[in-house]
């Protein structure tokens, strides 16, 4: 009850919004219904479901969830003794717990050059954007949006369509062969100018990881600009031109001035572009090609969902999860430091 | 360290900010470029320092008779004050005044303890041995603004330039801290410009003054010069507050002809007694106190204009004007200028 002549009910309306002289009446009640919404929305839509994964994937116990990632082939005789049924179970996790792993392996990777990638981008594409005057800036700002617009899928039937059998980029993209990173191995300078070789190729881009980590580039490139543009809008340049005055130059610049300023934008940057470029699929699932050595972490969900593991798919989930509620984490922690330079450089504070 | 700057023109799109500039400084002078705002005084700051590259095959600014319209902002060694300051946020007051000396190239760059030698002079110099340690946010503006001249100080600049550099501090500090920056200026005896729009901060700091509208350069010269002589209307009226007398009113109040504007200074407007030749009968509108000088607000009975005058706290009290009191005007001294001049 918000009684004005009641010192400690104003103070404590005061903390919570309004004083309590301009809270209209029944203002309290409202608030108290739209907090229940609020709450009630959140676990009926995040909250539950984000417990019903991790529920689902421990459902046949901790021994059944390692299973779904690490499954050495069990001991013929142990296997003998089994019922039928679990015996086909047992089996089944042996030849699955490997793809899984790979999975896992495959979505690091894509991860692991998409990110890097669009960190790049998205800082030198803030940089252009909130630095300097040029002509298409509006445009430029536009098609650093269009992935956001642009259903995922469409933007994988796009790569589909550059660099397909029927193709814009036909021939080529089809027969261009390249090495898979991770095949790397020493063949020693013996009849070669060039020591290392691979035992890994790929023939073509599509239905390859080089199309998986293109598709998941397309997606991802956004969140960094993004994160980055309106602070470096906000912050301008002239601490830019004071150092130039200073006689800096622009690498100087760049590291000793912008880069500390922008470092908790660009670090959320990255974390969101990290966390879709994990969990991404339309994109992906058009131009893996449904092989199973192709699948990234989503794509290896859906096919064993589709095969009626739920456990195992849960399981697979439930490492999805931790990353998203991770991300959420490390947010918001990034979002109380960016708040506290924010306070401490209010002008005339801390005199 | 002299500047020279020769017809130099600016213009941002349709825009022109300035047209056909040329001006000196000499050396060691301390030049304020005074005018309103979009008159061009920044823009023309910038192109001395570098910032802003003026139109294509057009003028020449040259230091010490060294032509350096071709040279990079890095290269020209000016000292440059932002209007915001511009600190670097994320370090200490030390290393933003260290700052100038640890970006050189290393052949170039003074050791560590040279720089530290350096950087406590100059704390020292604008009074702030204490905070070395301390971060851009935790001082105050007038603090935050000498840090920025340390800083702009500390490689050692041929010249001095200042982008309003009182412009975001409160009155009490401002005047303290603009005698403050005269006495420096006197000390280091380095060749600086400085923009404002504050006519009293350009009379009170300034050696010389370019006063500045519309993207031309409307007068310069000292303090004095420009505020007794003012070369047009523009400079009268920016200089201070200015009543009008127009046409034949001119004529009555004893000076010009038709078809010019007479201006007076309200502290050249006085109160007489009746009779006296080329008296104006007014009554007294509002009077309002202001220190050490009184403001009366007068309408002439004549013709209902309203104007200024300034009278000494003591003739007020002499006088004891009061609201809808009947006097007589009369003007101590007046400038004449065409009534075509629009401002």
């Amino acid at each position: 009850m918000s009684v004005p002549t009641a010192p400690v009910a104003t103070r404590a309306a005061e903390v919570r919004g309004l004083p309590s002289h301009l809270q209209q009446p029944g203002s309290k009640v409202v608030r108290w219904l739209l907090t229940a919404i609020a709450v009630l929305f959140l676990s009926a839509f995040i909250i539950w479901p984000v417990f019903q994964v991790f529920r689902g994937a421990f459902s046949k116990g901790v021994d059944a969830y390692v299973r779904t990632f690490y499954a050495p082939p069990l001991d013929p005789e142990v296997l003998e003794k089994m019922p039928r049924r679990e015996r086909v179970v047992a089996n089944n996790e042996v030849r699955q717990a490997p793809k899984t792993r790979d999975a896992i392996a495959m979505t690091a990777t894509v991860a692991l050059i998409v990110v890097p990638l669009n960190t790049v981008f998205g800082l030198a594409a803030a940089w252009a954007i909130s630095k300097f005057r040029f002509r298409g800036k509006t445009f430029l700002i536009s098609l650093i949006d269009l992935p956001f617009s642009v259903s995922p899928v469409v933007a994988g039937l796009i790569f589909v369509l550059l660099m397909g059998r029927v193709g814009i980029f036909g021939d080529w993209a089809t027969h261009i062969q390249w090495p898979w990173p991770w095949s790397a191995y020493w063949r020693g300078f013996e009849g070669h100018w060039w020591p290392i070789g691979f035992s890994n190729w790929y023939e073509g881009v599509i239905f390859t990881p080089l199309a998986t980590a293109l598709a998941s580039t397309f997606v991802t490139f956004p969140f960094v600009a993004r994160a980055l543009l309106p602070l470096m809008e906000s912050q301008g340049t002239e601490s830019e031109q004071a150092a130039i005055t200073l006689g800096a130059n622009g690498k100087q610049t760049f590291r000793r001035v912008t880069l500390p300023a922008i470092k908790w934008g660009l670090l959320y940057g990255i974390i969101l572009c990290t966390a879709r470029a994990i969990g991404e699929f339309g994109a992906v699932s058009v131009v893996s090609g449904s092989t199973d050595a192709n699948d990234t972490m989503p794509l290896r969900i859906e096919k064993i969902w589709q095969s009626y593991n739920t456990q195992q798919a849960f399981a697979v989930a439930s490492l999805l999860a931790s990353v998203s509620i991770v991300t959420l984490l490390l947010k918001v922690v990034i979002d109380r430091k960016q708040s506290e330079q924010a306070v401490v450089k209010k002008p005339g504070a801390g005199h | 360290m002299s500047i020279e700057v020769k017809n130099i023109t600016k213009t941002f799109g349709n825009f022109t900010a300035l047209n056909d500039v040329s001006l000196r400084i000499n050396q060691g002078e301390l030049v304020a470029l005074l005018g309103p705002s979009g008159s061009g005084k920044t823009t023309l700051l910038r192109i001395i320092a570098g910032l802003e590259v003026p139109d294509d095959g057009q003028g020449e600014i040259s230091f010490h008779d060294e032509n350096v319209v071709g040279q990079h902002v890095s290269q020209r060694k000016v000292g440059f004050v932002f209007q915001h300051y511009a600190l670097f946020k994320n370090m200490t007051v030390f290393e933003n005044v260290a700052f100038g000396l640890r970006v050189k190239p290393w052949r170039q760059r003074p050791a560590r303890s040279a720089i530290r030698d350096r950087v406590e002079h100059l704390l020292k110099l604008v009074q702030l041995e204490g905070l070395a340690k301390r971060y851009p946010q935790q001082l105050s503006g007038g603090q935050r603004q000498r840090v920025a001249l340390a800083r702009a100080l500390a490689v050692e600049p041929k010249v001095l330039l200042l982008d309003e550099p009182f412009g975001a501090l409160d009155a009490k500090v401002r005047r303290e801290l603009r005698r403050w920056l005269r006495h420096l200026h006197d000390d280091v005896g380095i060749t600086s410009v400085f923009v404002t729009h504050d006519q009293e901060e350009a009379l009170e700091v300034a050696d010389r003054i370019a006063v500045l509208n519309k993207g031309k350069i409307e007068q310069v010269g000292t303090p004095e010069n420009v505020y007794e002589h003012p070369a047009n209307a523009f400079v009268l009226q920016f200089l201070g507050n200015v009543n009008l007398f127009h046409g034949r009113h001119a004529e009555t109040a004893g000076s010009g002809a038709g078809g010019k504007t007479s201006y007076v200074r309200p502290h050249d407007v006085e109160i007489v007694a009746a009779g006296v030749d080329g008296a104006i009968a007014a009554e007294v509108e509002h009077v309002a106190f202001a220190g050490a000088t009184v403001t009366v607000t007068l309408k002439r009975l004549d013709d209902g204009t309203i104007m200024e005058a300034e009278l000494p706290r003591q003739q007020h009290l002499q006088l004891g004007l009061g609201r809808g009191q009947k006097v007589f005007v009369g003007v101590k001294e007046a400038h004449t200028f065409d009534t075509d001049y629009s401002i």
